[in-house]
């Protein structure tokens, strides 16, 4: 199949959330000795940007886009070994690290944000739930991550996204990173009010940002 | 026989109570510590907020129990305690309770997902809600309140594992979001299947709770009351937390605001009505005077 043909149906296994396709397609453009940066770009990516449209837009719910998720997942599980080899990373978005708050143990909406992340481009480091401060900066140090994001559910843990903003400025790091903050008490102001960079009221919401806080379209 | 709250129903409008959690932490419930431990540990504080529902008005008042599966307490290492945490806050609101009054035992969700999106099985979850459900029976609840289930799967599981261990009757609200097509959970179940489903379950009464604000609760209220002739739930949020510029966490609807809706409420068909998230004993003694007011 010619990448006019390959692309469309890229998309279509994406929306549809269908793992099997998305694989076998990728394995066919492998094949073909396609640009695979451009059939990631412009074969799974924009199914990824419809099926946020179709959430923000109240069609589509939390099962489909984890579906859509896992779709892009088994797309890149191919690709990724292939570009491996050619030595050419994918992850044009470089690299995240996320987790729940100290003190917090929810991580439905953070694990979402997650696997939206990594089907946008993005190489993820999940921390899991109820992560220490300090592990959030020793994290991203040690991965040169260029972007924290902090999940928080309670009024009373998100205080701690107020925290370790405070603690990457007595070290002397909050300019070697973007801090993203979420969860339900959140809020764009609250963002501004603790300095943080960014605030995304949903996963769809939160690639939309990371990718502008990465300066990719 | 039927239950003295399903005949209390027939006959006039119930008032449930509002939110616990931030009842606690006044006073002085710490970040990190699960409610459900002040069950055993602080078991006056608990007592006292019961009480201060039944005095504000409440003709139920739900246990200290959102949390407790013990699933859902194993991240505090707290799942070998399930049962006893759970009797606990039975016995708690039992023993605040005024003659005539009821207790309902809190059931949250587990906050796992189950497959395919997530790794839990079906199972599983029917295993935990009973384990809890055992709990609240011998500690002497009216009732189990399955509260704030965003998975109707998830919602029927524990409906089977009350429905396992006990006769009591089972409620369950469903946390809905408004969207252009309607009221819909996260999963995406909408109200109509859900009430449908909980009803062939065979709950005795079903509804919605928290994220929707008291306005936004009469349209779901109306699109539940249209898809059920069961009695019908409400426990609205007074709106979203907001952290004020002194570090005070406030919600965005006042109390007047809220309250005001409560007539519509009613007439939308609820016949259970209570506070959720930002609400307190302030709020549910606004809606007494309100249900009275309804009534004459």
């Amino acid at each position: 199949m010619t990448k006019n043909e390959l692309f469309p149906k890229m998309n279509e296994a994406i929306v549809a959330g269908d793992r099997a396709a998305a694989r076998s397609l990728a394995e066919e453009a492998a094949r073909s000795g396609l640009d695979l940066l451009e059939v990631i770009d412009q074969g799974y990516l924009p199914g990824i940007q419809r099926v946020g449209e179709l959430w923000e837009q109240g069609e589509y719910f939390l099962p489909e886009l984890i579906s859509s998720a896992e779709a892009m997942k088994a797309a890149m599980s191919v690709i990724d070994p292939e570009l491996h080899r050619m030595h050419v990373g994918s992850r044009m978005g470089g690299k995240v690290v996320i987790g729940t708050v100290e003190g917090d143990i929810h991580d439905i909406g953070k694990n979402l944000v997650a696997s939206m992340l990594q089907a946008g481009g993005f190489e993820v480091i999940d921390l899991g739930a109820d992560v220490k401060l300090e592990r959030f900066i020793e994290t991203a140090e040690a991965a040169g991550a260029g972007m924290i994001c902090l999940s928080a559910l309670l009024t009373t843990t998100m205080m701690n996204q107020r925290r370790l903003i405070g603690l990457l400025r007595d070290r002397g790091l909050r300019d070697k990173y973007k801090v993203l903050v979420g969860g339900a008490p959140a809020s764009r102001k609250w963002a501004e009010e603790i300095g943080a960079d960014g605030y995304a009221e949903n996963a769809v919401a939160a690639v939309k940002l990371a990718k502008s806080m990465a300066g990719r379209p | 026989m039927t239950p003295p709250l399903l005949e209390l129903i027939k006959t006039r409008t119930v008032l449930l109570d509002g939110a616990m959690g931030t009842e606690l932490m006044a006073r002085g419930l710490g970040m990190g510590t699960p409610p459900e431990l002040w069950n055993a540990e602080r078991p006056e504080s608990v007592r006292e907020v019961h009480a201060a529902y039944f005095e504000a008005g409440s003709d139920v008042v739900s246990t200290n129990s959102f949390g407790g599966t013990p699933l859902k307490l194993a991240a505090h290492g707290l799942q070998a305690r399930a049962y006893e945490l759970n009797r606990a806050a039975a016995r708690l609101a039992r023993e605040a309770a005024p003659a005539g009054r009821f207790v309902a035992g809190s059931m949250g969700p587990i906050g796992k997902f189950l497959e395919p999106q997530g790794p839990a099985k079906a199972a599983e979850f029917v295993a935990a809600y009973a384990e809890q459900a055992r709990g609240l029976a011998d500690g002497g609840v009216d009732v189990f309140l399955v509260e704030t289930q965003y998975d109707l799967r998830e919602a029927l599981a524990a409906v089977h594992g009350a429905q396992s261990v006990s006769r009591l009757p089972v409620f369950v609200t469903m946390t809905f979001n408004s969207f252009p097509r309607g009221y819909f959970t996260l999963m995406g179940d909408p109200v109509a299947r859900s009430v449908a489903e909980l009803e062939k379950a065979g709950v005795a009464a079903a509804g919605a709770n928290c994220t929707l604000t008291s306005r936004q609760m009469v349209g779901c209220v109306r699109a539940l009351r249209s898809a059920t002739a069961l009695p019908i739930i409400a426990q609205a949020n007074a709106g979203q937390p907001v952290i004020g510029p002194d570090g005070v966490v406030g919600y965005t609807q006042s109390l007047e605001d809220y309250v005001r809706f409560v007539p519509a409420i009613i007439q939308a068909g609820a016949g259970f009505i209570g506070g959720c998230c930002g609400t307190n004993p302030a709020f549910i003694r606004a809606m007494a005077r309100a249900i009275q007011k309804e009534r004459s």
